[in-house]
């Protein structure tokens, strides 16, 4: 199920802070390169995290290439402000002058969400664009910002299209709102943890994408999942074990029984706050990608987030088609 | 020093750090441990989850202050020798709350609906965290309590909040209000070509082209509101001595994973040059790394998993017996990279500065007693350095 969402060409990938959004993006991305798409991956004003996790130096307003088949740009609203009104205003010398003037900062402070929207709107034309008669890229993946709430972005070309007036902005934004809610083009993939606040929020946004934004979700990606490996037998047994084990063995075993309740105590609220979910959203398929033990969060473990990304949606599939 | 003698030696202590560290649940419980011992303390809280907000008092969104009532705290186990109270900063209520305060009765109505204005106290950078500090001003004048402790909004970097009257200060520079609120100014965009015929020209022309007639409403907001900022920079004036008040602690919250980390590292290189010391630092959610620590060595080696495995499957068998040796494998590098991870954080902070670890609970913390057992963790440590 997850795949068919996959074969839509722009993703917004969103969710709060701390749950491990970016993450969660890059492997999306890992996962759409290796499937054969000419992938872009999108990073928003100047967190320059997704670029580090897939390999990148470093980012600017210009789509580089990672890896073959995969390129990260920098979006910053202000810089695509600047880029629009270039094309709008062909006068280099006059729009400097114009850029460094107080009232400029007041235009561009003022506007009610001008530089989300220009945000949008650079996406939207790098979803768009072509090259030689075809699109530029297959597919494009935004880690949506995670300060106060993502959907600020997804909402502004809706607000400026119903609050604009007559104007390039206000027809400009109307060809997003499009681009936006179709869902033969895409995914809003929400990110989010099994616990009590990240689901409330999750929730919250999911509601808020069908009602006011009618925006398609293609999933819903609930990320770091404990699943106890052992019984609570085993652990009732070990405990056990504690009060008849010498001095010397009882440290170690009292150590071992105090990682094994933690995973149990996770595995627990985890499987909770899944049931919550599943109960809420019935529509969208819920991915699950389980909790990594590394000392170190690189690389090798965004390629392995993807590959369970790409065996959750088989799996899932397989379960929908043998019926509820 | 300690995170005790700092909490006990400040009035206000500010709870900074990124999204989803536990910053919210370590400022109810440092503010319920002021009341412990003794304080008249009030925490304002942000977005508390759900049931931490029901147990603070605060079951709907409202400005005002809730006393939590002594037979709460009596269910609990607890018996404070102070008080505690609980806000929730309502940020757009808060907006406009100053403006009622402060803005002619006649002039209200038209800022209320001004989109400038609205667009200014939701989502202009800084204004959260900016009405934070406001609330926190008149926290710190109402002398109703002697510990008050803040949860700052979540920002990416918790700079922001510290930032924030200054930027405020910036955008409502008096200069530039001033020529906002030339009469002529509203009247268009040609009267700006007097002043700067291209600049005027070019404004004109995007402003044709966008459709945004942003200015006139600038203008239109700042034309109501004149006779408020005098007023304005005397509190945003008020806002930056409070936040470097001697008796201002600011206490970074994180936890050990590594964006995490980096981002409070960034933090308190930044602190000095805005000269706001950061006086202590809570780790959450640490997973403790066991060390035998006798017989010379710190690691677990195989043939103690190994033995741990036989002790096991005696009475469980060889197959549950591995996993739990696994599952504890798991944990232990989990807890090495965060261990190596924080020693490195912590030998770049500055020397006494306390530094403390709280563990990953694996249950949710939501009422006074469980708030009250982060005390153990959160009052039991040494310095750094």
């Amino acid at each position: 199920m997850i795949g068919a969402a996959l074969d839509r060409r722009l993703h917004f990938v969103v969710g709060k802070g701390g749950v491990g959004k970016t993450t969660v993006a890059a492997a999306l991305a890992r996962l759409l390169t290796r499937r054969g798409r000419r992938t872009l991956a999108v990073e928003v004003d100047d967190e320059r995290r997704l670029s580090a996790l897939l390999g990148a130096s470093g980012t600017t307003g210009t789509p580089t290439p990672v890896a073959p088949g995969l390129a990260v740009v920098a979006i910053e609203g202000r810089a695509a402000l600047e880029e629009y009104l270039g094309l709008i205003i062909p006068v280099k010398r006059l729009l400097s002058t114009i850029f460094s003037s107080r009232i400029y900062q007041y235009f561009v402070a003022a506007a009610p969400g001008l530089k989300e929207l220009m945000t949008v709107g650079k996406i939207w034309y790098e979803t768009t664009r072509e090259e030689g008669g075809r699109p530029a890229w297959d597919a494009v993946v935004v880690d949506a910002p995670a300060t106060g709430h993502s959907l600020q972005y997804l909402r502004m070309p809706q607000a400026a299209r119903d609050t604009f007036g007559p104007g390039l902005v206000q027809r400009e934004a109307a060809k997003v709102v499009d681009l936006l809610r179709d869902a033969r083009t895409t995914a809003v993939h929400l990110v989010t943890l099994a616990e009590e606040m990240p689901v409330a929020e999750t929730l919250e946004t999911y509601a808020q994408l069908k009602d006011p934004l009618a925006m398609p979700v293609g999933s819903v990606i609930v990320n770091r999942v404990h699943h106890r490996r052992f019984s609570a037998a085993a652990l009732a047994a070990l405990r056990d074990a504690i009060k008849r084990a010498g001095a010397e063995q009882r440290a170690l075993l009292r150590a071992v029984c105090e990682r094994a309740a933690e995973e149990s105590g996770w595995s627990d609220i985890n499987a909770a706050h899944l049931a919550r979910l599943r109960t809420a959203i019935r529509d969208v398929p819920i991915v699950e990608l389980p909790f990594l033990f590394v000392e170190e969060f690189d690389r090798a473990e965004v390629e392995r987030l993807s590959r369970e990304l790409e065996a959750a949606g088989t799996d899932r599939a397989a379960v929908s088609a043998l019926g509820p | 020093m300690t995170l005790a003698d700092l909490v006990a030696r400040h009035q206000i202590v500010i709870s900074a750090g990124s999204g989803g560290v536990g910053k919210t649940t370590v400022a109810a419980s440092l503010a319920l441990w002021g009341a412990l011992e003794g304080r008249r303390a009030v925490v304002l809280t942000i977005d508390p989850a759900r049931r931490l907000a029901t147990s603070l008092g605060l079951e709907s969104l409202g400005s005002g202050e809730r006393t939590i009532p002594a037979e709460h705290f009596r269910t609990q186990g607890l018996t404070p020798r102070g008080t505690l109270a609980a806000m929730m900063l309502d940020q757009k209520g808060a907006w406009d709350a100053l403006v009622e305060r402060h803005a002619p009765p006649e002039a209200r109505e038209r800022i209320l609906t001004n989109r400038f204005y609205q667009h200014l106290s939701q989502s202009f950078a800084g204004s959260h965290e900016y009405m934070a500090i406001e609330q926190l001003c008149a926290l710190a004048e109402s002398g109703r309590y002697d510990l008050i402790v803040v949860d700052t909004p979540p920002t990416r970097h918790a700079l922001d909040f510290l930032e924030a009257p200054r930027r405020i200060a910036d955008f409502l520079d008096r200069k530039i209000i001033k020529w906002f609120v030339r009469p002529y100014f509203s009247a268009g965009w040609s009267a700006l070509r007097a002043m700067n015929r291209t600049a005027g020209f070019l404004l004109r022309r995007l402003e044709q082209a966008t459709g945004i007639a942003a200015l006139a409403e600038i203008s239109d907001f700042f034309s109501s509101m004149s006779g408020l900022f005098e007023n304005f920079q005397t509190r945003i004036d008020r806002a930056h001595e409070i936040l470097r008040a001697p008796g201002t602690a600011l206490v970074l919250v994180s936890s050990p994973e590594e964006q995490v980390l980096g981002d409070a590292e960034y933090l308190s290189s930044k602190m000095s040059a805005l000269r706001m010391p950061l006086k202590g630092v809570v780790l959450n959610r640490v997973h403790a790394e066991f060390r035998p620590g006798r017989r010379g060595r710190d690691e677990i080696g195989p043939e103690e998993l190994e033995h741990v495995s036989e002790l096991l499957g005696q009475t469980i068998g060889a197959a549950e017996a591995g996993e739990l040796a696994a599952n504890f494998v798991d944990y232990q590098a989990l807890a090495r990279g965060e261990s190596l991870r924080i020693e490195q954080f912590r030998g770049g902070l500055p020397r006494g500065v306390p530094v403390v670890n709280v563990p990953n609970f694996s249950r949710d913390v939501h009422d006074l007693a469980s708030l009250a057992g982060m005390h153990a963790y959160l009052f039991a440590s040494r310095a750094a350095g």
